[in-house]
């Protein structure tokens, strides 16, 4: 895996892009919640119906040549899927609305994500900019239905699109059928082929799809999955057009006790971004940041801090927005250890189908926890390389990829931490770890 | 120590008309491992005894013969010449 490129840290940074004047965007300022849910938040202004259609008016009807303008627009300001692979979105609403009519549209806000809380923040406060788009989507496609698709336990979120449907029923609005659905608290529930498979009358699991370049397909009735946050997007590109649509991202930003939903434009660096958002617990500059997701990448503070955020000036340097986790590690958490942690985590969150991920990934955890403690041999380093490339892009999903790429980009950014431990010193470094991890319900 | 069966070469890129691609769908294979023993020209195996199929196309009459045989054999039906 070749995923930095970051040599030099200020080497060709690209410059920050002023927004348009007036340019719209979808929150009145940043989200701050708890770290294991989002009860309690704090810091965005809930918009029901009438404030929502006070500030964009009523929804468009997309039934008929309006779908081609807002294709266009999508098109325009690269709109991609902000559950974390940014595929382009026209795109794929195009190649699932040549599979046909009469099929399903899912705004996807599982958000199995342990740190992220960007859709749950759209679902409260902004439901029915998340509802329009995906009653836009709906009718663009020519589909039957849509589904908001939650995790079990999401009572919060479940709440607020009930009452935003109730809301827009009694207001007479026209929309498509939509109804909620409640998925496994689980990290892989939010993964699209399962969320299909669990339509179609399966378990949700993710499932291997022959043709890789049209996952969104597989069933007889097309399926399109998007993020909540892509839809929102799609709606608010609806009302405002390409011109005032601000390409902004949402990232969670994770500070000790609580968390920060910030909408971040390429306007803005990370380090400005994490000026506005983070609470060091020592007053300093983080060591490194986890980028994307715990799938994603660590990477080292001073390449991060004078980046744009936005996803096209960080795919040269291999790096992605991904589902938007800012997750900075303070000076004096190990790095090596909180890697490790999440490791074991993603390997337990494993949905136990693929060999490679099933015995591969504790397998890798079980040497991480060596190389840890100091008992990381010669012939276990190669056992581990080993292991990293018979298990590399051999799931049925890519759980077990990301869980490799968070893992390799951390033994680089911490190669520090690496050599104290090998060298069997104690690491100085741990107080506590940072990125909350659920508890294991079998475990309790 | 695993145990590691490399697999041949990589042979030359084929041409537009490239023979067809094993593929395997890992979320049914239960690694039973009857395929490699039948195709061990085309299916490795992992350090967990899991198949390792490659995803270019098969040139080779013999590949394609030992590939047939696998995906014929395999129980899980994991395994498609596509």
């Amino acid at each position: 895996m070749n995923h930095l490129h970051l040599a030099h840290p200020h080497a060709d940074v690209p410059a920050t892009t002023p927004l348009a004047a007036g340019a719209v965007r979808m929150l009145d300022g940043s989200a701050v919640l708890p770290l294991h849910d989002a009860e309690q938040l704090t810091g965005v202004t809930v918009h029901d119906l009438a404030a929502h259609r006070a500030l964009f008016g009523p929804r468009r009807s997309y039934l008929g040549h309006a779908a081609d303008t807002l294709l266009a627009d999508m098109d325009a300001v690269e709109l991609s899927g902000r559950g974390g692979g940014h595929f382009p979105t026209a795109a794929k609403w195009r190649s699932v609305a040549r599979a046909g009519a009469g099929g399903t549209v899912v705004a996807n806000a599982a958000e199995g994500e342990p740190a992220i809380a960007k859709d749950a923040v759209l679902l409260l406060t902004r439901p029915h900019l998340v509802l329009d788009g995906l009653a836009a989507a709906v009718e663009v496609l020519g589909a039957r239905e849509g589904v908001v698709w939650l995790h079990d336990g999401a009572w919060a979120s479940a709440r607020s699109v009930t009452r935003a449907l109730e809301e827009r029923r009694h207001a007479g609005e026209l929309d498509p059928p939509i109804r909620i659905m409640l998925a496994p608290a689980r990290y892989l529930s939010g993964e699209a082929t399962g969320i299909i498979r669990t339509l179609e009358g399966g378990p949700t699991l993710p499932r291997w799809v022959a043709d890789p370049a049209r996952p969104w397909s597989a069933g007889e009735r097309p399926v399109l999955v998007n993020n909540a946050e892509t839809l929102a997007r799609a709606a608010l590109l609806g009302h405002v057009g390409a011109a005032a649509y601000a390409p902004t991202s949402l990232l969670t930003v994770v500070s000790d006790t609580y968390r920060v939903v910030v909408e971040a434009g390429p306007d803005e660096t990370f380090g400005q971004v994490l000026a506005r958002s983070w609470r060091s617990p020592d007053g300093q500059a983080p060591v490194a940041a986890l980028l994307g997701g715990y799938g994603g990448s660590w990477v080292r503070w001073e390449h991060l801090a004078p980046l744009p955020v936005s996803n096209p000036a960080l795919k040269p340097f291999g790096l992605s927005v991904g589902a938007g986790l800012l997750g900075p590690l303070p000076q004096r958490v190990c790095g090596l250890e909180e890697s490790g942690r999440i490791l074991r985590y993603l390997a337990g969150q494993s949905a136990k189908q693929c060999g490679p991920c099933v015995f591969g990934l504790p397998a890798v955890a079980d040497l991480v926890d060596r190389l840890v403690e100091g008992r990381l041999g010669r012939r276990d380093k190669h056992t581990l390389d080993t292991y990293v490339r018979e298990i590399s892009g051999r799931g049925a999903c890519r759980h077990p990829d990301g869980a490799l790429r968070m893992l390799s980009t951390a033994l680089t950014v911490f190669a520090d931490d690496v050599a104290r431990h090998k060298h069997g010193r104690s690491c100085d470094a741990p107080l506590h770890s940072v990125l909350p991890i659920p508890a294991d319900p079998e475990e309790a | 120590m695993p145990r590691v069966v490399p697999l041949r070469e990589a042979r030359p890129q084929a041409g537009p008309a490239a023979g067809p691609r094993l593929r395997l769908d890992p979320s049914v294979c239960d690694g039973v491992g009857i395929c490699s023993h039948l195709a061990p020209d085309v299916i490795g195996v992992d350090s967990w005894g899991y198949p390792i199929v490659h995803a270019e196309p098969l040139t080779d009459k013999r590949d394609v013969r030992q590939a047939e045989a696998a995906v014929k054999a395999c129980p899980r039906k994991a395994l498609h010449l596509l």
